[in-house]
């Protein structure tokens, strides 16, 4: 999607003299310049947006599709200035990596706008005004000033205005500050009792505590920072224009605060466990098929990397079998983690090149996969018993032939369980790419839960979801493994 | 011309030479049968004879060819040695069937159909026409050795290495194997056997040779080694084993 920009963008280039000359005919001839034409070279292209994956109310997901004031206001702005916009929920700092490494064209996530910030990125003008407020659980009746926190921990959002702030009193009132990855997160562990309070923006905590998050605001909102639309430095003047303009339009005509109403004013539905999931289903089953695809893909290459690397650790040359041994000891000896954040924030940085999130997410689990295959192919063949082999052999039938006709099939045999274990693994490591923002099952539910704070039964559902599916397909295995092992 | 020659063979793992210098020719024709104490090297000599091991040093002449020397192609050698294991080392995924048939149907031309009626005849001479679509899990350790000789009969080779075929074997199904190996001996293949049986060998060899820590102590007829021997290290392995 990202490379079909790229290429529209050579054209597009072209045409910015030709609307800029066009647009100064039109206001030398007294004609109203309509909103499409001021801000010239962006109309009818398609930008790459990172976004948060759920930071409510300002990007959430509504069964299944992206929603929230950020996203409102994108797209209102995107249909005022003529421009495409491809949303990429990727995570407040996934987002800010991609923007870095221009993966993405701009991000717009509530992001509070500072001096740090405006090193590395171009701000649109303000487009909310935002303020931190302090929440703690409902049931606590202690807490409700900062000078209660005394000794306490206080939960914030990594790299959020609420964790600026929280770090600015934390001396004063002498409380301890923890950051956590994602709002859910962070809720939960006050509601557990980990932390007795939140630090956060004050459209996301009125946001919570009307959809029934269990936490209630205690202090007033402080003064704070202001949101802006952010592309990378130097990049993108065109659409940070268009972004400004298109705001401006949307505040004038109104649309902007029936916008920020829709959700400031919104309120939930509490519903049952039985429609959570029937509400639901559709991210599940979308994020049960990436989950599926990843994990077909990644197995499908790692066997052919465990066959290739395991077949030059049996064989006699001592410089294949070291660069076997290489290969498995730096997949097997890093994290499946860094391997995944390596091949989808570091790898473009060295090729140059974007790798969108499947492909950095299939690399990632098929070398690793294929570095255990390795192991499994080469442990498979050696536990033939040499006599096979010398059997063989004195007969007169080369070492191919040997491997081909004697060795392999009882090897397979042997190793058959070995490749179940393994694809159960594979399957449950696609879970890891939620973290790069890959839309698998895991990520369904963090976005679900986000938006309706029902954690602990969207995890009971993900990970219900994973033992049927698991399940099934160990069943499935093992009768194929009788039926052609016998 | 002899059929097998070694001179000067020697054989090493690391420091520890276990073959020290072997001189043996084998005729055509000829059976010797080699005894000795365990870790005498018996099996090790022989496995030199088609270079299952490889050859620290001196030469092995197998039918002219020279095994020491890197452009002998010894698949095509080894299809003229058939050689028994102690394990029987039978494929235990292919029938008794295709365990024959496995090397005729890849290395040689002849259609599959004539293999098939080899492999067959070859099952009714070791007794076992019955068990030809059994798996080797299914056989008696007697039964599964004589389908390993009949596999290695199978390339119709003019060399046959036994080593120590009997040993693995329950004692009432020692008979059967030998039964086989001696109608060999009475076809006149030529043979190696390294074994433990003193009465077989003297009943079927036509010399006997008795190794210890990797030399040759003694060879002789099997009635002269057995009836006075010489060495008193055979002296002593013989009044251990007899």
């Amino acid at each position: 999607m990202l490379k079909g920009k790229r290429a529209l963008k050579g054209p597009a280039r072209l045409a910015v003299p030709l609307t800029t000359f066009l647009a100064a005919l039109a206001l030398l001839l007294g004609i109203p310049a309509a909103g499409a034409f001021a801000a010239d070279g962006v109309e009818g292209e398609t930008f790459a947006i990172g976004t948060d994956t759920t930071f409510a109310p300002f990007e959430f997901r509504q069964d299944g599709e992206l929603v929230g004031i950020d996203m409102d206001l994108l797209n209102a702005i995107a249909e005022e200035e003529g421009f495409n916009v491809d949303i990429q929920s990727l995570g407040f700092d996934a987002a800010l990596q991609s923007l870095q490494s221009n993966q993405v064209d701009g991000v717009i996530a509530g992001m509070s706008i500072t001096d740090e910030r405006k090193k590395v990125f171009d701000f649109s003008d303000p487009y909310f005004e935002s303020g931190i407020q302090m929440a703690v659980a409902e049931n606590n009746d202690d807490v409700a000033s900062y000078e209660d926190l005394r000794g306490k921990r206080v939960a914030v959002k990594t790299g959020t205005e609420g964790q600026t702030f929280a770090e600015s009193i934390k001396d004063q009132y002498g409380f301890d500050v923890v950051a956590f990855a994602q709002s859910a997160q962070m809720y939960d562990d006050v509601k557990a009792g980990g932390s007795v309070a939140v630090f956060d923006d004050y459209p996301v905590l009125a946001y919570g505590v009307a959809s029934g998050n269990g936490l209630k605001t205690v202090t007033e909102k402080e003064a704070g920072s202001s949101y802006g639309f952010a592309v990378n430095k130097g990049t993108n003047a065109e659409l940070l224009a268009a972004f400004n303009e298109g705001l401006a339009e949307l505040k004038d005509s109104g649309q902007y605060d029936e916008i920020l109403d829709t959700y400031l004013e919104a309120g939930a539905a509490d519903s049952s466990f039985w429609s959570l999931i029937t509400d639901n289903a559709p991210a599940f089953a979308k994020g049960m098929g990436w989950t599926l695809l990843a994990t077909a893909l990644s197995l499908f290459f790692a066997l052919i990397l465990g066959v290739f690397f395991g077949f030059l650790k049996v064989g006699s040359s001592r410089i294949l079998r070291g660069i076997a041994t290489i290969y498995v000891s730096i997949f097997r000896g890093t994290p499946v983690l860094v391997q995944a954040f390596f091949f989808y924030f570091g790898l473009p940085q060295i090729i140059g090149q974007p790798v969108d999130v499947l492909t950095a997410g299939v690399l990632t689990l098929s070398l690793n996969a294929g570095a255990y295959m390795t192991e499994i192919v080469r442990g498979g063949i050696q536990s033939v018993d040499p006599g096979q082999m010398e059997a063989a052999r004195s007969l007169g039938l080369g070492y191919g032939k040997t491997m081909q006709k004697v060795i392999i099939p009882q090897a397979i045999k042997i190793m058959t369980p070995s490749f179940i274990n393994q694809f159960v693994i594979t399957l449950k490591d696609t879970s890891l790419l939620a973290v790069i923002g890959f839309a698998e099952l895991t990520y369904q539910g963090q976005q679900i839960y986000a938006v309706n704070f029902r954690t602990a039964e969207v995890l009971i559902i993900v990970a219900a979801l994973y033992f049927i599916v698991i399940t099934l397909l160990t069943k499935l295995a093992d009768v194929l493994d009788k039926r052609f092992n016998k | 011309m002899s059929k097998i020659e070694t001179i000067g063979l020697r054989k090493s793992y690391g420091s520890n030479e276990v073959l020290k210098g072997l001189d043996v020719s084998v005729a055509e024709g000829e059976v010797v049968c080699v005894i000795g104490p365990s870790g005498s090297g018996k099996s090790t000599f022989l496995r030199c004879l088609n270079k299952l091991e490889d050859i620290t040093g001196g030469t092995v002449k197998v039918d002219g060819f020279d095994l020491t020397d890197p452009k002998v192609n010894l698949n095509e050698v080894r299809q003229h040695i058939g050689m028994v294991f102690q394990h029987f080392n039978l494929f235990p995924h292919m029938s008794v069937l295709d365990n024959i048939m496995l090397a005729p149907v890849q290395l040689k031309k002849a259609p599959k159909a004539e293999v098939r009626k080899t492999a067959l005849a070859l099952l009714d001479r070791v007794g076992l026409s019955d068990k030809a679509d059994a798996r080797p899990a299914q056989l008696s350790g007697g039964q599964k050795q004589r389908v390993a000789i009949a596999r290695a009969l199978a390339m119709q080779p003019d060399i046959m290495l036994f080593d120590e075929a009997t040993s693995a074997l329950d004692p009432e199904m020692v008979g059967e194997v030998l039964q086989v190996i001696r109608d060999l001996a009475r076809e006149g293949m030529t043979m190696v056997v390294v074994t433990h049986e003193m009465g077989f060998a003297r009943e079927v060899a036509d010399r006997v040779i008795f190794m210890a820590d990797g030399h040759i102590v003694e060879e002789n007829t099997p009635d002269l080694l057995f009836g006075s021997p010489q060495a008193p290290r055979l002296q002593d392995f013989l009044a251990k084993v007899l």
